[in-house]
């Protein structure tokens, strides 16, 4: 071979390489892309929300209140809505059987009680009145609303009757069926009807289970590191820690749930299901996570600037504080984030530990039972109800959102100290 | 007088000896040169003299270092009080990655030398002063000490050193990363520190031995082969390894 095809070949090869790399990339594009539209394509009807407006009769005879006398908050809350609704939904079709209007009552959500009430009690005037309320439309008709439910399949196999969806289309047609942004859907608990269900409980208790996690396993882990690498004599000893550092990190995570099962709740007796139990759980697991993180930092930061601070006759403490911890700080706070990224998307030790706890209230102490994001995807993807569905991914964009925002807060601390002294 | 004396030093590292039975005397205020071949033990020898040797996990020293007369190899000896005495200028510019103020203010603000904020005002400036840096960055004294060329920052670490007033300045090749406008700068530098400060400078430079020390040590393979006046070492050595490697003929 001369000199000259070698050099054909070399520019060959090159060019191949460049197209394998160019191709890897693409590949690796395409599956973000199609998981993110799958996401998207499914989870964006989740944020509108289907209301049923409905002409009610706050008559003081249905309410069994003293038609000449202004109803007082109490008189109010005493009432029986639920007949009432019931009577209301009787107008939508005065000719209903029995059955009939048992199949108009779930055209609403069971909320509707509630929502009556709370109406006439933002608006006493309405008392005696005929007025327009706006009421959530169950999850079936919800769904039938924003087209994730086929209406051409036989009755008996749908969610929503023939007669349900006679009621529905005329509504639709006078204009009484609404669309809005689905606010209930972040300031609600779980609930186990879709059209209700929120992500209010879980996200607090992401965050909780979060901030719990942070606040033991930064200070824990930056200590060993920094006594690890600065302080600590080199020996077996110490290489027997390394050793079991980095397979601590390499645990599948369902061991620190078992762990956390057997010891936290079994032997310290900490109360089931809370973000604290999953807070100290998830930080064993980000434990070596962030003090692998933190050494690397420490090792990164240049023996010289350690000289420099001994020659000067800085203790051992005083160079590690002043010096070689500051300069660490931006790589060791980097890694933390990616490492409670990481915490935030656990779900399997959380199962363990309770977590997995059909909870409706918001959570508002680490010490209150809750559920958290990932552990909430995974209820709700068991739900059989069709309204889940589209929760399931709504869920997950917001976990995505979380885990964007705080790669790039980790992104960014690094880039701001990184920029400082260059 | 002598400053220090060093007396049957041996050093291993590890299993390895680096240095075999040093005995050595320093004057003080005088510059002295420690020159032989790389791996010849000059910089262990260096690093005895203010314990950095300390640093360094496998690295055992024995024998007898005394400044001022006090053995400064006991192990009740306080080494952040010896290096506060004994400061240390190192091959590569090792700025902090601070400010230039904050550089210089560190040493006094550790060993509580300055009271008050115009008085650390003064160490710095005088530092900067008298390691001749004080012209080039008295206008940006606030701005990341980092940002100056190679040879502002090693001028930048003598002023660092000498705001603590150490009495000795040990030096670890403080020129060979640097220009040769800036090494002159350095060497004139360190003439002029010799009035306050002794002053020990390793170095790979046969010719900046000559120009700046007084004093010379030959080191050859761990042992400290010779020495005397700079003057004797280069112009009549007594050692025949002295006077092939002066010569050039190895090393």
């Amino acid at each position: 071979m001369n000199k000259e095809e070698r050099l054909i070949k070399r520019y060959k090869a090159e060019k191949r390489f460049q197209f394998y790399g160019k191709a890897a990339i693409f590949m690796a594009l395409l599956f973000l892309v199609v998981f993110l539209t799958k996401i998207f394509s499914t989870g964006y009807t989740a944020f509108q929300k289907t209301w049923l407006v409905i002409p009610v009769n706050y008559n003081a005879d249905l309410l069994y209140l003293d038609p000449d006398k202004k109803p007082t908050t109490e008189d109010i809350n005493d009432a029986d809505f639920y007949e009432f609704g019931i009577e209301t939904f009787i107008t939508l079709d005065p000719d209903a059987s029995e059955d009939q209007i048992m199949e108009l009552k779930k055209m609403f959500a069971f909320t509707f009680e509630r929502e009556l009430k709370y109406y006439l009690l933002d608006n006493p005037d309405s008392f005696g009145k005929t007025v327009d309320v706006k009421l959530t439309a169950s999850d079936d008709l919800d769904q039938v609303f924003k087209g994730n439910y086929p209406r051409d399949i036989p009755e008996n196999r749908r969610r929503a009757s023939d007669y349900q969806l006679k009621i529905f289309d005329k509504l639709s047609e006078d204009g009484r069926v609404i669309s809005e942004f689905n606010a209930s859907f972040f300031t609600n608990a779980d609930s186990r009807e879709a059209e209700l269900a929120g992500i209010a409980s879980s996200f607090m208790g992401s965050l909780f289970s979060i901030l719990v996690c942070l606040s033991i396993a930064f200070p824990v882990a930056l200590l060993a590191a920094v006594y690890l690498e600065e302080f600590a004599p080199k020996n077996r000893f110490t290489d027997f820690i390394e050793v079991n550092i980095n397979n601590l990190a390499a645990v599948p995570s369902i061991v620190f749930g078992l762990l956390g099962l057997g010891v936290l709740l079994a032997v310290f007796g900490l109360p089931r299901s809370t973000p604290l139990v999953g807070g100290i759980t998830l930080s064993l697991m980000t434990l070596p996570t962030i003090i692998i993180a933190a050494r690397a930092s420490l090792k990164a930061v240049p023996p010289s600037i350690r000289e420099a601070a001994l020659a000067m006759g800085a203790s051992r403490m005083q160079t590690t504080m002043h010096h070689t911890v500051p300069l660490a700080l931006p790589g060791t706070l980097s890694g933390t984030i990616i490492g409670l990224a990481q915490a935030l998307g656990e779900t399997a030790p959380l199962i363990l530990i309770g977590m997995v706890a059909f909870v409706n209230t918001i959570p508002g102490t680490p010490m209150d039972p809750a559920a958290s994001l990932p552990v909430q995807i995974y209820i709700w993807a068991e739900s059989a109800e069709r309204g889940f569905v589209e929760k399931v991914s709504a869920c997950i964009m917001v976990l995505l959102f979380f885990l964007i925002f705080m790669n790039l807060g980790a992104q960014l601390i690094r880039h701001k100290f990184e920029k400082k002294w260059n | 007088m002598n400053k220090i004396e060093a007396k049957n030093v041996d050093v291993y590292y590890g299993a390895k000896q680096a240095l075999f039975d040093i005995n050595m005397d320093i004057e003080a205020n005088k510059v002295t040169a420690l020159i032989g071949p790389s791996g010849c033990g000059k910089s262990t020898f260096l690093r005895c003299l203010n314990r950095m040797n300390d640093v360094i996990d496998i690295c055992k020293v024995s024998g007898v270092v005394k400044i001022n007369d006090y053995d400064i190899n006991q192990k009740d000896t306080d080494v952040v009080r010896l290096r506060e005495k004994v400061g240390m200028i190192f091959q590569k510019p090792n700025p902090f990655p601070k400010t230039i103020y904050e550089n210089i203010s560190y040493g006094p603000e550790i060993h509580g030398i300055a009271q008050s904020k115009s008085e650390m005002d003064n160490i710095v400036e005088e530092s900067l002063r008298k390691a001749a840096l004080w012209e080039e960055v008295k206008d940006r004294i606030h701005e990341p000490g980092t940002g100056l060329s190679g040879g502002q920052q090693q001028r930048l670490c003598i002023a660092r050193t000498i705001s603590i007033k150490p009495e000795v300045i040990l030096m670890d090749e403080p020129c060979s990363a640097l220009d040769p406008i800036a090494t002159a700068q350095i060497e004139e530098l360190i003439d002029e520190l010799r009035k306050e400060h002794t002053i020990i400078i390793v170095t790979h430079s046969m010719s900046q031995a000559a120009r700046v020390s007084q004093n010379t040590g030959f080191f050859h393979l761990g042992k400290l082969i010779e020495v005397g006046s700079t003057d004797k070492i280069f112009k009549n050595p007594t050692q025949q390894q002295t006077q092939d490697y002066i010569t050039g003929r190895f090393g």
